[in-house]
């Protein structure tokens, strides 16, 4: 089957239910994009298809071939993906950093289909865990992004 | 090449020249450490491969490179460290790149243990590091003193420069490197003094934050090395049990990308070319497990459950080993006006970090090598059980720490719940290099929990309301028994740490720990003793304020009158909230609302935390959290607020939701789904207060951690009047408030 | 007087002859047989497949059919018996008779009459040949185990089981199938094993008043029509659209079976034991019997109502940010449930389940979705092999309110029509059920 990730098309031979997390990371070392959980649960693995937020680990790899995957290793390509970095990086968001990935891709994904949120929109959309407690940060980072 | 011979190692050595692993040439190196034992200039020892390594190493390029003892996992202290050399080095801290060193003596601080752990990096590391700095610095000034054919006293630096202020000439740092290399270490050098501090005691960014924001950070589990397969693990469902029969063996060979199964002590491994592939065909195993053989270390019997831990915990006789005396506790409980005698109880936890645990390990059977990349907070710890595992000496053996995806105090060294040794077997058995991932559930299964608690306490008041005599008996098991092998006839202090020696010193007080093992596998946790006992003992003294009919606050005040530290952090953590009111009162929502106080001194630091829930659908929730924190002095006040911010996140936590259950001898959650943690929706607004009050520099990491439970739970009994002695909160159903 | 007199005397009589009914052993086919040649082990192993005794007589960590499994009963909780050929504790001693009368008339070796969790009024169709295969599988090749059973947690007088003789008197069927000569041989092959060691009545068709399945065969429109048993809703297997079979096709129906999942569904909550343990192990010819006959049911559409069709309009409402500001439950949805199982309902292939259309949630009765919701789902193991994907227990992080919410949503949602799930609902069921175990559970046979 064919994956389209950051614009490069890769023909790969894998199981049909292969996450497309390990898709992503094993498969084409794109090591960005983390596990956390596997279970839909903590969002580390968060991706973009055809610009839309997915949790990578429940998202079998058939499922989205021949569609547009997006990683965190292409943010910078993306003028929402880089506003929502540098809000990141103003508000020095990360600590471990583990679950930064998928945060920035969700919010970026919110931002894309939602350029300016409210409160209550943003709630909804950034559900992704955090174990160091950043929640503050993420949410202050987002009403920056939101407005630039 | 000089050494400068100092006994006890705290001051700098010149390392330049003895052809570091990875030191560039023309590089000025220095190290803190032991010197060396052998003489040392001589010819032989310049021909052999360097016992030494060391800790800062300064490029030709202007950049530098801190081989920092200390681990990075969210902590921020890279940044802090970075802040500290700089200050006195004189160059920009995002010019120093920060890694953690290897294992050995030599990257060892002096006075510093060589951990990531107790929240003491920082305040372990600034002394020697500033001299590091200075040592430095005034070696390049010599070298350029020497270039520019000008007294040493007539230069100065500025960030990465030596200048010559009457010339108007400057040096890079890079340029000088070499040359500052064959300087005489100097003896003695001065310090920058406080009030000329640039980076020390400002908010610096943080050095890693791009990186981390951009997905370029390389944790351990996104390693990779040339030839390397992946393996996953099927865990005993207890610990003690071995692998017999595995019936399924043949098919699971079969599954796509299978390279190997393999019997490991507790487990069966399965290698592929790729993880999932190998944690899929590990979950499919069908594998017959033994009962642990009579005697096996760590066995987990299979009746064991919480549920009757808690109501063992409940019955283990007292008193106890004494870990705290004053007066006498017994009599003074005699002839109080009034005694109140409470149970409380808190669970096992997990760490639940982010990143699952991984190891990587590549042995070279020729030459009888084994490098090991391990999410690790104690290098120097782990270096001996990896060589033993691995059968080799330690000098055989590489030793990696990568940053860590969270940690909490998840990579301690706890040998049967890390996945290296696991690694070390499986690269030993193919060949090849193996990097073991733990899925969730393989964690969730093997994490060293936090321990569960229970204190019996008595507390004796009298006729004005003040407590006079305070009994406890701490039921727990004995982590530094089971992890460092401290006696078990002494008590834990991390056992009995924010109950013994508190601040208020009650005159009659008895603290004793009742050593309980339990067979559940356990570790340290984010603030250790203190994560329960400070919730067991600040509930506990508003219970005694209630009995005594005193506003919890003002008691606290009053027991707090000899310690002008302790007065000015309730005042500080009372202005920043408004002004202490308990409640309940209306909010500008409409809602019921009440306030909860709690005072705790972890790991050096002083900490006042106010707490406003409301209850809804008949759960606590937390509003506001204000934290008053006085860690004497501080490097990096952004780093403290976020520190904060993430102690109150997994404190409240603790507090509203985590609870490790096992039944049948067995953890019933495997996933973030049967063990919550906080979600966003859950986190209150946090508003910090630092106060730098010139104590000696206490903790950051952890001291925010242990007031947010007794706050939260003190507020719950001011809206409810249901007094909650058992975390976590999510056990109670609270009815609606008026 | 003498009125009385006879009335006693009648009593008397019709006691003695009803005590002597209640405890009598019945005769068997096999009474006074020659021992015959033992049939192969392959062939009584697959016999106990399709009547899925491994299910209720092994426990997860226990020998293979060495008993020991609770069920809850509206009476009390019983344990499945040891069935090993233990001569003590097990079916060692039993002849080939007694083991029949319990198999296909409930009736143990001492006379004492078994509770119907045992399904024998369906094992009452099964042929001799498959007794006798099942009997030489029992006794030659499972591991003899010592394990005493467990009494029964039902009180006294409910206890007493000489009533069950009346019941099996009006509830109980006493001859094999007997095939239907107007349809053919794979129908006929389906039909006996749905009626017969199948067993499929007992979740999926209603329980009257005495707890006896209403139907026993396909000559009664309620047999297979959907029944709510042990906190799940067991659907309709008849033609009927929504609550039923009848968008899937016979092919459809074999995929199920064989691998746990289609287009339409994946097995989970009673069905997930059911195929982890027989279904998958059924030959490609019985499975397809199973689907021609499960197809000839006709469905009911007074029941069952119109026809369910796929509504796109949900799919637009959840990307409106108003929708999601007045629906609390489209909101929960998205947040908890989305991911998965998309904005759309259709979930992912085969491997994420569509929650629009599935029967589940277009059935009046919302036991299953609320069940899997609160706990989540065991694993399914297909050919040997774990799911890639399983359903998280959310019990944890929602509370009661929430998931009536979220379903009441699901289940409005994309055209379904299974109506509001209330919060009491939810308790009951929370308090009544416990999360589902992510551990990959394999029953052995041997
Ligand atoms: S790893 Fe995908 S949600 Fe946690
Ligand atoms: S930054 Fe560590 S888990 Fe989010």
């Amino acid at each position: 089957m064919d994956l389209i990730v950051n614009g490069v098309r890769h023909t790969v031979a894998l199981e049909a239910e292969m996450p497309l997390l390990w898709a992503i990371r094993d498969e084409l070392g794109l090591t960005g994009t983390k596990y956390g959980c596997g279970l839909a649960q903590c969002g580390a693995c968060t991706v973009l298809v055809d610009g839309i937020a997915v949790r990578s680990c429940i998202t079998p790899v058939e499922s989205v071939a021949g569609q547009q995957i997006t990683t965190i290793e292409a943010i910078g390509e993306d003028a929402v993906g880089r506003r929502v970095v540098e809000a990141w990086v103003a508000h020095q968001v990360p600590q471990c950093g583990y679950c930064q990935s998928g945060q920035v891709m969700a919010a970026t994904s919110l931002l894309k289909q939602i350029a300016q949120p409210s409160e209550a929109e943003v709630a909804a959309a950034m559900t992704n865990l955090c174990r160091c407690g950043t929640y503050n940060a993420i949410a202050a980072a987002m009403r920056q992004a939101a407005q630039g | 090449m000089t050494f400068l011979a100092t006994p006890e190692a705290a001051a700098p050595l010149n390392l330049s020249r003895r052809g570091l692993l990875g030191a560039a040439a023309g590089a000025l190196v220095l190290g803190l450490g032991a010197r060396p034992a052998a003489s040392q200039a001589t010819p032989a020892a310049e021909a052999m491969p360097n016992p030494f390594a060391a800790l800062l190493e300064l490029r030709a390029d202007g950049t530098a490179r801190l081989q920092m003892p200390f681990v990075e996992g969210g902590q921020g202290v890279s940044t802090a460290l970075a802040q500290i050399l700089g200050e006195e080095l004189d160059l920009e801290p995002a010019r120093l790149l920060l890694e953690c060193a290897p294992p050995g003596a030599r990257y060892k601080l002096p006075g510093a243990p060589r951990v990531t752990g107790g929240s003491s990096s920082v305040r372990t590391s600034i002394a020697p590091l500033r001299r590091l700095g200075a040592t430095a610095r005034a070696m390049l000034v010599e070298a350029a003193a020497i270039r520019l054919e000008v007294p040493a006293g007539s230069l100065t630096t500025e960030p990465g420069f030596v200048v010559h202020a009457a010339s108007g000439r400057r040096i890079g740092y890079g340029e000088l490197a070499e040359a500052a290399s064959a300087q005489p270490v100097p003896a003695g050098v001065t310090l920058r003094d406080r009030d000329k501090f640039r980076w020390i005691g400002k908010p610096v960014a943080r050095l890693d934050v791009r990186a981390k924001s951009t997905g370029k950070m390389v944790y351990g589990i996104d390693l990779a090395v040339e030839g390397m397969l992946q393996a996953a693990v099927q865990h005993a469902p207890r610990y003690g049990m071995e692998p017999a029969e595995i019936r399924n063996e043949a098919a699971v060979l079969a599954l796509p990308g299978v390279h190997s199964l393999h019997r490991l002590p507790g487990a069966v491994a399965v290698v592929a070319d790729r993880w999932w592939r190998a944690h899929r065909a590990a979950e499919t195993l069908q594998v017959a497990w033994r009962e642990a053989a009579p005697g096996a270390a760590n066995a987990m019997p299979a009746d064991f459950s919480t549920r009757a831990l808690r109501d063992r915990q409940q019955a283990a006789p007292g008193p106890g080993i004494t870990a705290e005396t004053a007066g006498d506790a017994s009599g003074a409980l005699k002839g109080a006006a009034r005694v109140v005698e409470a149970s409380y109880d808190a669970p096992l936890l997990a760490h639940g970090q982010l990143e699952p645990p991984s190891a990587l390990a590549s042995w070279n059977a020729e030459a009888g090598t084994l490098e090991l990349w391990v999410p690790n907070q104690a290098p120097d710890m782990y270096l001996p059980v990896v060589a033993r595992a691995a059968g080799i000496a330690p000098e055989k053996v590489t030793l990696h720490s990568p940053p860590l995806g969270g940690f909490f105090g998840r990579h301690f060294l706890y040998e049967a719940a890390s996945p290296f040794p696991q690694a070390i077997a499986l690269t030993k058995a193919t060949g090849r290099p193996v990097k073991v991932i733990w899925s969730r559930e393989a964690e969730f299964l093997r994490d060293a929990f936090r321990p569960a608690a229970l204190v019996r306490f008595r507390g004796g008041i009298d006729a004005s309301g003040l407590p006079v005599a305070l009994e406890a008996e701490i039921v727990c098991d004995h982590l530094l028994n089971r992890t460092f092998g401290a006696p078990a006839d002494r008590h834990d202090r991390t056992v009995v740490e924010g109950i013994a020696n508190k601040v208020y010193a009650f005159p009659n007080r008895r603290v004793a720990h009742v050593v309980q093992r339990s067979p559940a596998m356990v570790g340290f946790w984010r603030s250790v003793g203190h994560s329960y006992n400070d919730f067991f003992m600040e509930c506990f003294l508003d219970e005694l304020a209630e009995a005594g009919q005193t506003d919890p606050f003002a008691l606290r005040q009053r027991l707090v009158e000899k310690s002008p530290r302790h007065q000015a952090l309730l005042a500080a953590v009372a202005e920043l909230s408004g002004g202490w009111k308990r409640g309940p009162f209306t909010a500008p929502d409409g809602s019921r609302r009440a306030r909860g106080i709690a005072l705790s001194s972890p790991f050096g630091t002083e900490v006042a935390t106010i707490a406003e829930v409301s209850i809804q659908d008949g759960r606590a929730r937390a509003h506001d959290v204000w934290v008053a924190i006085d860690p004497g002095s501080i490097v990096n006040p952004s780093t403290v607020v976020e520190q904060v911010q993430s102690a109150v996140a997994i404190g409240l936590s603790s507090a509203l939701l985590e609870e490790v259950v096992y039944e049948h001898g067995t953890p019933r959650a495997r996933n973030y789904d049967g063990y919550p943690i906080l979600p966003p929706d859950q986190m209150p607004r946090v508003h910090v207060r630092i106060i730098e009050s010139g104590a000696p520099m206490g903790g950051v990491g952890e001291p925010g951690v242990p007031g947010v439970p007794p706050a939260v739970v003190n507020a719950v009994f001011a809206l409810t009047g249901q007094r909650i002695r058992s975390l976590p909160l999510s056990r109670a159903r609270f009815g609606r408030v008026s | 007087m003498k009125r009385l007199t006879a009335l006693l005397a009648i009593l008397v009589v019709a006691g003695s002859g009803a005590w002597w009914f209640a405890t009598r052993i019945p005769a068997s086919p096999f009474d006074g047989a020659a021992p015959a040649a033992a049939t192969p082990l392959e062939r009584g192993e697959y016999v106990a497949r399709l009547g899925d005794c491994v299910a209720c007589h092994s426990t997860e960590h226990g020998a293979p059919f060495a008993g020991g499994l609770p069920m809850g009963t509206p009476l009390g909780t019983i344990f499945a018996t040891n069935i090993t050929p233990d001569r003590e504790t097990g079916i060692g001693g039993y002849t080939l008779s007694q083991f029949d009368n319990a198999v296909r008339r409930g009736i143990g070796a001492d006379g004492r009459r078994l509770y119907p969790a045992m399904p024998y009024p369906s094992y009452a169709r099964m042929s001799d040949e498959d007794v006798r295969a099942l009997y030489d599988y029992f006794q030659r090749h499972v591991q003899p185990v010592r394990q005493a059973n467990q009494a029964s947690h039902i009180p006294w007088p409910l206890n007493m089981r000489w009533p069950l003789a009346f019941w099996n008197l009006v509830f109980a069927p006493t001859r094999p199938y007997q095939a239907a000569p107007q349809r053919d041989a794979a129908w006929n092959r389906g039909a006996y094993l749905v009626e017969g060691a199948g067993h499929c009545g007992s979740c999926h068709t209603p329980r009257g008043l005495a707890m006896q399945e209403v139907a026993l065969d396909s000559s009664d429109p309620r047999y297979l029509s959907g029944a709510l048993l042990d906190g799940w809703y067991a659907p309709s297997l008849r033609g009927d659209p929504n609550s039923g079979l009848g968008r899937w096709s016979e092919e459809e129906i074999f995929a199920y079976l064989k691998r746990g999942r289609n287009r339409h569904s994946v097995v989970f909550g009673s069905m997930m034991e059911a195929f982890n343990n027989s279904t998958q192990f059924m030959t490609d010819d019985d499975l397809r019997g199973i689907a021609r006959y499960l197809k000839s049911l006709p469905g009911d559409p007074a029941r069952d109502g119109a026809p369910w069709q796929y509504d796109p309009a949900t799919r637009t409402a959840l990307a409106s940010p108003a929708t999601l500001a007045a629906s609390p439950g489209a909101r929960g949805y998205m947040a908890r449930c989305g991911t998965c199982h998309g904005a759309d309902g259709q979930g992912r292939g085969e491997w994420i389940p569509p929650l629009a259309g599935a029967s589940s949630l277009l059935a009046p009765d919302a036991a299953s979705a609320i069940n899997i919701t609160l706990n989540g789902a065991g694993r399914v193991v297909a050919g040997g092999v774990a799911d890639a994907y399983r359903m998280p227990s959310l019990r944890n992080q929602i509370n009661d309110r929430e998931v009536a919410e979220i379903l009441s949503f699901i289940r409005t949602a994309w055209g379904n029509r299974g109506g509001a799930v209330t919060e009491e609902q939810v308790a009951k069921l929370r308090s009544q059920t416990n999360p589902a175990s992510s551990d990959v559970i394999v029953l052995q046979m041997r």
